[in-house]
């Protein structure tokens, strides 16, 4: 993929470089939430990143959206919005615009919608102001993004409460809002896992399909391996705030790299003694120049501890943080 | 029309809610000792006389009889007599309880003009000195006593300033006062066109008005506050800021879901203003209703007492029958 781009010179809708998050510590050295990263989205690609809690999936997206919770600081990096170079979105004089061009979907759908506005008049909100259209044609694109996420009856729906809505349903208008402006990247921080699987999956097939169709490069976010091998095209592996694989998916069900990777997926497989090793809480120092996940890993080497190992080419559009890379599942 | 129901409903309740709040002050108030007879004859009255007046008001009468004597009258419209002033209760209250009702209701007006900007503004900027300075604010007008705020500003004001009113009464002694219309001394002068009045009575509503709206600001101020801090932390208003909603939009959504809270804590203070505000009204002499049926507890004169009670439990009905139907508009959730 990367391959391809350079031949069609064609820049990636976003793109992340050494993004650094830090939170400040009382009387310490700042703790770095997300170290370095690297990430690209093409345009219709649909990017699926892993993390088990705490790993800054949610910080990363919301580093993104200009919009890092707490007292968490930006320490450097770049980000690039359709090959120009973009900072600090959230800003009045950003060029690009939080829910315009970059629109996310948060999870728990029916808490995300205002209970005392009505679902038309939440749609139409963001697209008078994203869009400068008048009330007529926002309402219609309105009843438009509605068809669009199939929920039935959308006339009456427009006019209908949030409390009115059933999960599946709250989380498509949730779509439709995050869609309605032809955003160029749509970030889904967990969105579904509120729902039930069946609705789940419904949604998840509906969010692909529109991502494909508009061709709207859209970053995943889940906690379920799973998820992911059903739906995203690459999948970036995230572990205490560095991505430690980042892999086209077919290599990487194929043969996962990095050992976090074959842990994780691991423990998707009800193996009790690797799940152990997983849910053991990772050893944090602060100054150790070790691998992140060293206390964690069971192929750990003397250098694993003396060097962290960086984030290295191991194939076309394929890359691992790993001195030892994995390479047959045992 | 569901709402109209609604309101038939609840204005069914209104006769039994009164008599049970009638009963409770009655059967309290006579659990009071003092007797109005031997109070109304003084101490040099003969045992005969006092008898005799005990008998003439009914009061030789077992306590059940009393209360349902006092209940058929208060039905044909007769609150009784208040021996103090030698006028009818019904008078009485009809002349001061539009009083006390222009002051809270001003005051409350005031203290919403303060509290919920303030509130609005400290809760949007949560590390500005404005916060800083509304909470310190919540915290003094929470400590302060409203009739020491009110002595502090006639000080201020009046004795050394000059610029307010003598604190005595709703408007100079020197004039002619109005018809009574409606009761509130501004609108009755405004309507016939007696502007002398209606200065000299906004003059003298200046101080007390401050008083009571200073104080009262800082329960409207910290509700409001606590209740956007609440709204803006919610999922719906992060979703709103995601998806882009400029900061007027946002600051209005959690405006309008604290809404609910601010209408419950106005209408908790204007009914409790109503009796409370007596301290203040004894500062300025503003002739209120609180301070009537504080008199009348004082000196024994149940029928003033029983007369204020049934006004402001009237009163509350009214105010409590408003915010349901505030609610109702306001929450699309309690339509069902």
């Amino acid at each position: 993929m990367a391959l391809a781009r350079t031949i069609e010179n064609e820049a990636p809708v976003i793109a992340l470089r050494n993004l650094t998050v830090a939170y400040p510590r009382y009387g310490g050295e700042p703790r770095t939430a997300l170290a370095g990263i690297d990430l690209a989205i093409d345009a219709g690609e649909m990017v699926g990143l892993v993390g088990e809690a705490g790993a800054g999936k949610t910080l990363l997206a919301r580093t993104i959206m200009d919009a890092i919770p707490g007292d968490g600081r930006l320490v450097c990096g770049e980000m690039d919005y359709r090959g120009a170079p973009i900072s600090r979105i959230g800003r009045d004089d950003s060029p690009v615009r939080p829910g315009r061009d970059i629109a996310m979907i948060v999870s728990n759908p029916r808490n995300e919608l205002n209970p005392v506005l009505t679902v038309g008049t939440q749609i139409t909100n963001v697209i008078r102001h994203h869009l400068r259209l008048g009330k007529a044609e926002a309402r219609e694109r309105a009843l438009q993004m509605l068809r669009a996420v199939a929920i039935p009856d959308p006339e009456r729906r427009l006019d209908a409460w949030p409390h009115e809505l059933s999960g599946g349903m709250a989380q498509r208008v949730v779509i439709a809002i995050a869609l309605a402006c032809n955003p160029g990247l749509v970030i889904s921080d967990d969105a579904t896992s509120a729902l039930d699987v069946t609705v789940q999956r419904q949604v998840l097939d509906l969010f692909k399909a529109l991502v494909e169709d508009k061709g709207v490069a859209a970053l995943l976010i889940t906690r379920d391996i799973a998820v992911t091998a059903h739906y995203c095209d690459r999948i970036v592996i995230l572990y205490d705030g560095e991505v430690v694989e980042d892999a086209p998916r077919k290599a990487f069900f194929d043969r996962p790299h990095h050992p976090y990777s074959v842990l994780l997926m691991a423990a998707f497989a009800h193996s009790v003694s690797l799940r152990r090793q997983w849910t053991a809480a990772p050893l944090k120092t602060a100054a150790s120049p070790a691998c992140r996940f060293a206390e964690r890993c069971v192929r750990r080497q003397p250098r694993c501890i003396a060097e962290a190992p960086a984030l290295r080419d191991v194939a076309p559009g394929r890359r691992v943080r790993c001195h030892f890379p994995v390479e047959a599942v045992a | 029309m569901q709402i109209l129901r609604y309101i038939a409903r609840r204005l069914l309740f209104v006769i039994p809610q009164l008599i049970g709040i009638v009963a409770i002050s009655f059967f309290l108030i006579k659990l009071i000792p003092g007797d109005p007879a031997v109070l109304m004859l003084g101490p040099n009255a003969t045992a005969d006389a006092v008898a005799n007046l005990r008998s003439q008001m009914g009061l030789d009468q077992p306590l059940v009889n009393q209360f349902f004597i006092y209940l058929g009258n208060v039905a044909r419209g007769d609150l009784g007599m208040s021996w103090q002033t030698a006028n009818p209760v019904l008078t009485d209250l009809l002349q001061r309880f539009p009083a006390t009702l222009e002051l809270v209701t001003l005051s409350l007006l005031l203290a919403l003009a303060i509290g919920i900007p303030l509130g609005v503004a400290s809760s949007m900027h949560k590390r500005g000195a404005l916060r800083r300075f509304a909470d310190g604010y919540g915290l003094l007008a929470g400590a302060l006593p409203d009739f020491w705020l009110a002595l502090v500003l006639i000080f201020v004001f009046y004795s050394v300033l000059q610029i307010a009113p003598a604190p005595l009464g709703r408007f100079s002694f020197m004039l002619i006062p109005p018809e009574t219309i409606t009761g509130s001394v501004l609108i009755d002068s405004l309507i016939e066109g007696r502007f002398d009045v209606f200065w000299s009575a906004l003059g003298h509503l200046i101080l007390p008005v401050l008083t009571l709206g200073l104080v009262n600001a800082g329960p409207i101020l910290k509700i409001t506050q606590s209740t956007m801090d609440r709204a803006l932390s919610s999922d719906y208003i992060a979703f709103a800021r995601l998806s882009g909603l400029p900061r007027r939009t946002v600051r209005a959504q959690a405006f309008r879901a604290s809404l609910p809270n601010i209408i419950t804590i106005v209408s908790v203070l204007y009914s409790f203003l109503i009796g409370s505000a007596v301290l203040v009204e004894i500062v300025f002499g503003w002739g209120g209703a609180g301070q009537y049926a504080v008199a009348g507890v004082l000196n024994a004169d149940v029928n003033p007492v029983l007369g204020f009670v049934l006004f402001a439990a009237m009163l509350s009905l009214v105010v409590y029958l408003v915010v349901d139907l505030l609610y109702f508009a306001l929450d699309p959730r309690t339509r069902v």
